[in-house]
């Protein structure tokens, strides 16, 4: 009698086995380099989220009514000054090179808006007309405007805007240079208070290129990379 | 004697036994799989009804007048506290958002709604006192609180939440609406505004909003 040798089942089973935990590997191996990687190159870029923007009624350099609500599904950047405001040069030529920077932007047809809000209170719709018309604002696209009710003004440019604004003992107002770009659902979106190596003009149109970008995926599966770039906070410089 | 036909059973192989290494391989697998599945759900990012705020920055405190003495935000600290900015003469807007509200909470556990503080502030001062807020949020939800206040303290509180309001035409005996932001704010318990939803939100989306903010 030949000892005929048990046939083994298990070699093949292990085999198999070890088939499942090699593609479980490759798999988790796949999402977590998947995961470094998007994270590391960073192949979309949002801004971030900041705070709520104020709300407000605005009263322009025309005597027209302009609301927060008013602007709503626009990008709005915001800067601050006054129309005696001799050291604001800086803020209108930046203003000025954004103005003229717009047709060239890549924006994907989103509209935009440039807003300038006066923190003197003494200052009237006529002398702000002369103020914007000095600058050469375009009026289509850029608003000089007072705080309509100007108990809040500083609620609204050092409260919800937190710029800073105060007045000297002399009359004249000291004012920090600051820009701030609200997105069109009303939150802030960066503030640019600080020079940098690059122009604030150059970093405020990349920027609305980036809003612009991130709104046309805003729908469908496309918006999920994009929280995703939120929570993994892939900022644009 | 009659033939009595045989079935031939059929030669079926023996049945196999599984080998207790076949279970010691399944075993992990299925509990690394469950594992694998708790924690993908877990880090899912929730897709928020409204905007979510990144930001830090802390949501304002204020005071402001209830039918049952001075109210501040940082009175609930530790709650999510979603902020409403309304009027008692509303026609349709609020009345449809606070019932929102208020079913949102009743699909959440009792004590998931028992840490969540709803607070309406008046943006009509003239006509609302404290006494009316608090009458017309109970309408709601018993827990509701409303809130009024002077003109000034109206408008600047309104104004750090980012909300606008006007009065429209007519006086206070002709009856007037008011023109406002209509945004629902959810403050985190860590005191931070945190989501911005807009109006016409189901509830089931606020309230799987909140649940997401209580875990």
């Amino acid at each position: 009698m030949v000892d005929v040798p048990p046939t083994i089942d298990e070699p093949r089973i292990s085999r198999r086995g070890r088939r499942i935990l090699i593609a479980v590997a490759v798999v988790a191996a796949l999402v977590v380099g998947s995961v470094f990687a998007f994270v590391t190159f960073q192949p979309i870029q949002v801004l971030p989220r900041v705070r709520l923007a104020p709300g407000f009624s605005l009263i322009d350099s025309g005597g027209a009514t302009v609301t927060s609500e008013d602007l709503r599904g626009e990008f709005v950047l915001y800067s601050f000054s006054y129309s005696s405001c001799e050291t604001c040069g800086s803020i209108d030529t930046t203003m000025l090179e954004v103005q003229e920077g717009l047709p060239t932007a890549d924006l994907r047809g989103y509209p935009v808006r440039l807003v300038t809000i006066s923190v003197d209170p003494d200052d009237t719709p006529a002398m702000l007309a002369g103020y914007a018309g000095s600058v050469g604002a375009n009026p289509e696209i850029w608003t000089f405007a007072s705080v309509e009710d100007q108990r809040f003004l500083a609620d609204v440019v050092a409260g919800g805007f937190n710029t800073y604004f105060a007045e000297n003992e002399d009359g004249s107002i000291k004012l920090d240079r600051s820009f701030v770009l609200v997105d069109n659902a009303g939150i802030v979106r960066n503030e640019y208070k600080y020079q940098t190596q690059t122009s604030d003009t150059e970093r405020i149109l990349r920027h609305l290129g980036v809003l612009a970008e991130e709104l046309d995926n805003s729908t469908g599966a496309a918006s999920l990379a994009y929280e995703a770039a939120h929570l993994f906070l892939c900022y644009a410089p | 004697m009659t033939d009595t036909p045989t079935i031939e059973e059929p030669d079926l192989p023996p049945p196999r036994r599984i080998p207790w290494r076949y279970a010691l391989i399944a075993l992990p697998l299925v509990v690394a799989g469950l594992v694998f599945w708790w924690g993908y759900n877990r880090s899912q990012p929730h897709q928020f009804s409204g905007a979510v705020i990144q930001g830090a920055a802390a949501a304002p405190d204020f005071t402001l007048d209830s039918d049952r003495g001075p109210v501040s935000l940082s009175d609930y600290e530790g709650k999510l506290v979603m902020m409403y900015f309304g009027y008692t003469f509303c026609p349709d807007v609020c009345p449809t958002t606070l019932s929102d509200i208020a079913t949102a909470l009743e699909m959440l556990d009792d004590d998931e709604a028992e840490q969540v503080q709803l607070i309406m502030v008046t943006i009509d001062p003239a006509r609302d006192d404290a006494a009316r807020m608090g009458d017309y949020v109970r309408h709601f939800d018993e827990n509701f609180v409303g809130l009024s206040g002077s003109d000034e303290e109206i408008g600047s509180v309104a104004t750090l939440y980012g909300i606008y309001y006007r009065a429209g035409e007519g006086t206070e005996a002709t009856g007037y609406l008011m023109e406002h932001t209509a945004t629902v704010l959810v403050v985190d318990r860590a005191g931070n505004v945190k989501v911005v939803i807009p109006f016409g939100v189901e509830p089931e989306g606020i309230a799987a909003d909140l649940e997401y903010m209580l875990r």
